[in-house]
């Protein structure tokens, strides 16, 4: 079965079970007690388990299954959920996570097993069902270690005396009376380890049967195992010669080296016995063998069929990103409306152009071309909102994120996130990510301040950072902040006076903005010492160009003491925008109708200087003035007799920061489809050209450069 | 068809030029990078951009960025005639970009071996050509594409 074509939704519902799983499990670990969350986590990841199954990643169906029987058991009250759990709970997320962005990259799970998960699992799983004697769970779980590093056969002893069997089997190898074990290993440069294996199996059969295999004859057949594997063989002769086997074997080319020996069933009988002792002595009841051994065949049984469509797409194997979308069936209503409606409008222009022959009547046309622009503005806006995506996608991994911060840097510390169904665009959307991941780790590291220096403080031990979104005109604002202890703007201007950014003299003069200005500096840490989480001075500089690379800006303001906050202001659409078209010169630019404040119409004597920077006096506030044509390297301006004396402004806004803006003329409103510039795209000052109706093109005035 | 027979046997390494004029000079580029030739037409200035780019023209709805190769080789400014062009060229990472040049003359098909790898002399740092090859008495300049297209500090 070709499974490929439904690789994109396998990819886009694994996230989203991850999601959910992240989610409930974080939840489980506040109400331990709660069955709806762990009935949510058992679905969750029994679909997982269902849907790897189906795509044929069997090493993910294995670790999913081993999650799925501990969910089991949560469920019916037989294991109890604490912190360790929710730990391994949480690596296994991460594991899953791993294999799907292996997934992703090569349409393949990748080989690694994570066993060592999956023995945690079960380990707390047979401990836990040993009784609630907490000494329990230190014994068992040396034993089951040692066993680990004896599966991959880099142990002193011969791998072929660890494989696991079932009862049965040791019962069916005592009856044999000539017992052999092999442990072959494989050249590290063999291609076709399966075919060598094969082949070894074929040389020895000549000798008896194989009783069992390690790993199991299906994964040996899959390749599904390292360069060593180990066999019982149950001669057919009596005095078989050990070393005419062993010959037969090594006659099978890219062989490194074989272990032999003759063995007794009761090797395999007391290996049985010892795993089982730690736990069965606890509770006899219990089978805790039980737990792992049904996960082996489980894995292994469906391989046949989705083994060959692996095969399959490993050649062919390309990056699978999502590119698709979720669309509310609403939207598309709503977007099935307006082109109907276009239909329609379309409909009684080709009348009107058919019926009068005479000559079109310029009222109903005009009346049809205004008809017509309404329904375009609101496709446009329908189109705009089937690709909005609520940030919820983004930030939702965020708690998890600051959970494991909270541990690893011994602070307590809550995330409280607002908004998370604010909508963005689907390319911001994705990009929004790791910066504000970014701005949050940043909050935990330095902003959240230890516990004792809380404490000290006056304030409450767990440290708040918090996340609102929300929607502000044409923007999108995202704020991350804490209540920490802010940033010490002493300490930047020393470190900036220190790297030589600015002198002594000039740091006195320096607003508090300017100075969490520096933050933004390429390799500018404050961090007293550099830790894996953030300090490395490559961080809000990044930050910072991200957000302005997706049009957006972002802000600090923070007070010493009590905290700091972040403020990222996003553009709601990237395509297209409304835009206020103004003249310099002979010149058509555009500037973003979300960006202005106001247009005004100003005497040239109300000009007045501030330290010889033109600003006028508007309405109480000062605003510095921008002579849009020296910026935009205009030459001097001929000097007409008569010099105009009034001029038109138009005041922008950058966050909290006015400007106006001096142009010659104002053409008018008009809604604009950003082209990119191509190789000029790098532009400080224009973010962008569009095309007008007459085939003219227009500069896109970047507002957040200009002021 | 003996013709036919005769372009079979040089057929080893050839590649056609378009044979162009600025300043003078003909130079060769690289048919393959070539995706179209239009007319001069209104070129919208981009402030702030490198002075070689003499703006942005409108290629059937897309913007396309126009670079003056006399700028861009330290010649006197162009002198737009009903003979320029502005040939648009396609590249894998930058996407088009339109070269303005004087005049273009025709397609060449010229062999490796007609073109040498440019003196010593000729090679100095912002040199723009790759080789030097001939047609009959003409001298055929062969432009380096990426390296006129890719920054460099000639600006």
């Amino acid at each position: 079965m070709d499974v490929s074509q439904y690789l994109d939704i396998f990819i886009d519902e694994t996230s989203e079970h991850i999601q959910s799983l992240s989610d409930n499990i974080m939840a489980l670990e506040q109400e331990p007690e709660n069955k709806d969350v762990v009935n949510e986590i058992f679905r969750a990841a029994h679909s997982l388990k269902g849907m790897a199954g189906t795509m044929g990643f069997k090493r993910m169906q294995h670790l999913t299954h081993d999650m799925e029987n501990v969910f089991q058991e949560v469920r019916n009250d037989n294991v109890k959920v604490n912190s360790s759990l929710i730990d391994i709970l949480f690596r296994c997320l991460d594991a899953i996570e791993a294999y799907l962005d292996q997934v992703k990259a090569t349409s393949n799970e990748g080989e690694e097993d994570n066993e060592i998960l999956i023995k945690q699992l079960n380990d707390y799983l047979n401990s836990a069902e040993g009784g609630d004697t907490p000494a329990e769970a230190p014994a068992a779980a040396p034993a089951e270690a040692e066993a680990a590093p004896a599966q991959s056969g880099s142990d002193d002893k011969a791998a072929f005396k660890k494989i696991k069997m079932e009862p049965e089997l040791v019962e069916e190898l005592k009856r044999c009376s000539n017992l052999f074990g092999f442990t072959v290993h494989i050249n590290k440069e063999c291609l076709l380890k399966a075919a060598r294996a094969f082949l070894v199996f074929k040389a020895v059969e000549d000798f008896g049967e194989i009783k069992a295999y390690d790993p199991s004859s299906q994964d040996i057949e899959d390749e599904k195992f390292e360069f060593d594997f180990s066999f019982v063989l149950c001669a057919d002769k009596e005095n078989t010669d050990l070393n005419a086997i062993i010959e037969s074997i090594k006659s099978v080319s890219e062989i490194d080296s074989v272990e032999a020996e003759a063995i007794s069933a009761d090797i395999y009988e007391k290996k049985e016995e010892a795993t089982v002792e730690p736990a069965a002595e606890a509770a006899p009841t219990a089978a805790p063998a039980a737990p792992a051994a049904p996960a082996a065949p489980a894995a292994s049984a469906p391989a046949p069929a989705p083994k060959a469509a692996a095969k399959n797409t490993k050649p062919a194997a390309k990056p699978v990103t999502s590119r698709t979308i979720r669309v509310d069936i609403e939207k598309l209503d709503a977007l099935m409306n307006q082109v109907s409606e276009l239909i329609i409008a379309k409909n009684s222009l080709a009348s009107q152009s058919n019926s009068d022959a005479n000559g079109i009547d310029p009222n109903t046309l005009h009346e049809n071309i205004e008809y017509l622009e309404r329904i375009t503005t609101n496709l446009h806006e329908s189109v705009m909102k089937v690709r909005m995506v609520p940030i919820e996608s983004v930030v939702n991994k965020f708690p998890r994120m600051i959970r494991d911060l909270s541990r690893k840097l011994n602070k307590p510390m809550d995330l409280v996130m607002t908004g998370e169904d604010t909508e963005l665009d689907r390319t911001v959307v994705d990009q929004i990510g790791d910066p504000l991941q970014h701005l949050l780790r940043n909050s935990a590291d330095h902003g959240i301040e230890s516990k004792e220096e809380r404490k000290a403080a006056g304030k409450p031990e767990t440290g708040n950072i918090y996340l609102n979104a929300f929607q502000e005109g044409n923007n999108v604002i995202i704020e991350v902040g804490d209540d920490g202890g802010g940033i010490n703007t002493d300490r930047v201007k020393e470190k900036a006076i220190e790297r030589g950014i600015v002198t002594a003299e000039e740091a006195e003069n320096l607003s508090q903005k300017e100075i969490i200005d520096f933050l933004f500096m390429p390799s500018f840490s404050m961090a007293k010492q550099i830790t894996d989480i953030s300090g490395r001075g490559v961080g809000l500089d990044v930050v910072k160009s991200n957000i302005e690379a997706l049009g957006g800006d972002v802000e600090v303001k923070s007070t010493l003491g009590e905290g700091s906050k972040f403020t990222v202001r996003l553009p709601l659409t990237l395509a297209i925008i409304q835009a206020l078209m103004v003249e310099v010169r002979d010149e058509k630019y555009a500037i973003a109708l979300a960006s202005i404040m106001n247009i005004e119409s100003i005497p040239v004597s109300d000009i007045k200087y501030v330290e010889s920077k033109e600003v006028i006096h508007l309405r109480g506030q000062v605003i510095p003035l921008i002579r849009l044509d020296k910026i935009l390297d205009f030459g001097p301006k001929e000097t007409t007799d008569e010099e105009e004396d009034t001029m038109t402004v138009v005041v922008c806004k950058k966050g909290d920061t006015l400007g106006g803006l001096i142009v010659d003329n104002l053409i008018g409103q008009l809604e604009i489809v950003i082209k990119s510039l191509g190789k000029l795209d790098n532009n400080k000052l224009i973010s962008g050209a569009t095309i007008l109706g007459d085939g003219e093109i227009a500069m896109i005035l970047d507002v957040n450069a200009v002021i | 068809m003996s013709d036919l027979s005769v372009y079979e046997t040089v057929e080893k390494e050839t590649k056609q030029y378009i044979i162009v004029k600025i300043g003078g000079e003909h130079y060769g580029i690289d048919i393959s990078y070539i995706d179209n030739i239009v007319r001069l037409t209104k070129i919208t200035r981009v402030p702030k951009s490198p002075s070689y780019y003499r703006g942005v023209i409108n290629l059937r709805g897309e913007v396309v960025p126009v670079m003056s190769l006399r700028r861009r080789m330290g010649l006197e400014d162009d002198d737009f005639t009903d003979k320029s062009r502005i040939i648009i060229l396609k590249l894998e990472n930058a996407g088009l970009v339109g070269v303005i040049v004087d005049e273009v003359k025709e397609v060449l098909t010229l062999s490796e071996d007609d073109i040498e790898e440019p003196s010593s002399t000729l090679r100095s740092k912002n040199s723009f050509i790759s080789g030097v090859g001939s047609n009959g008495d003409e001298l055929i300049s062969i432009f380096e594409i990426s390296s006129i297209i890719g920054e460099s500090d000639a600006s």
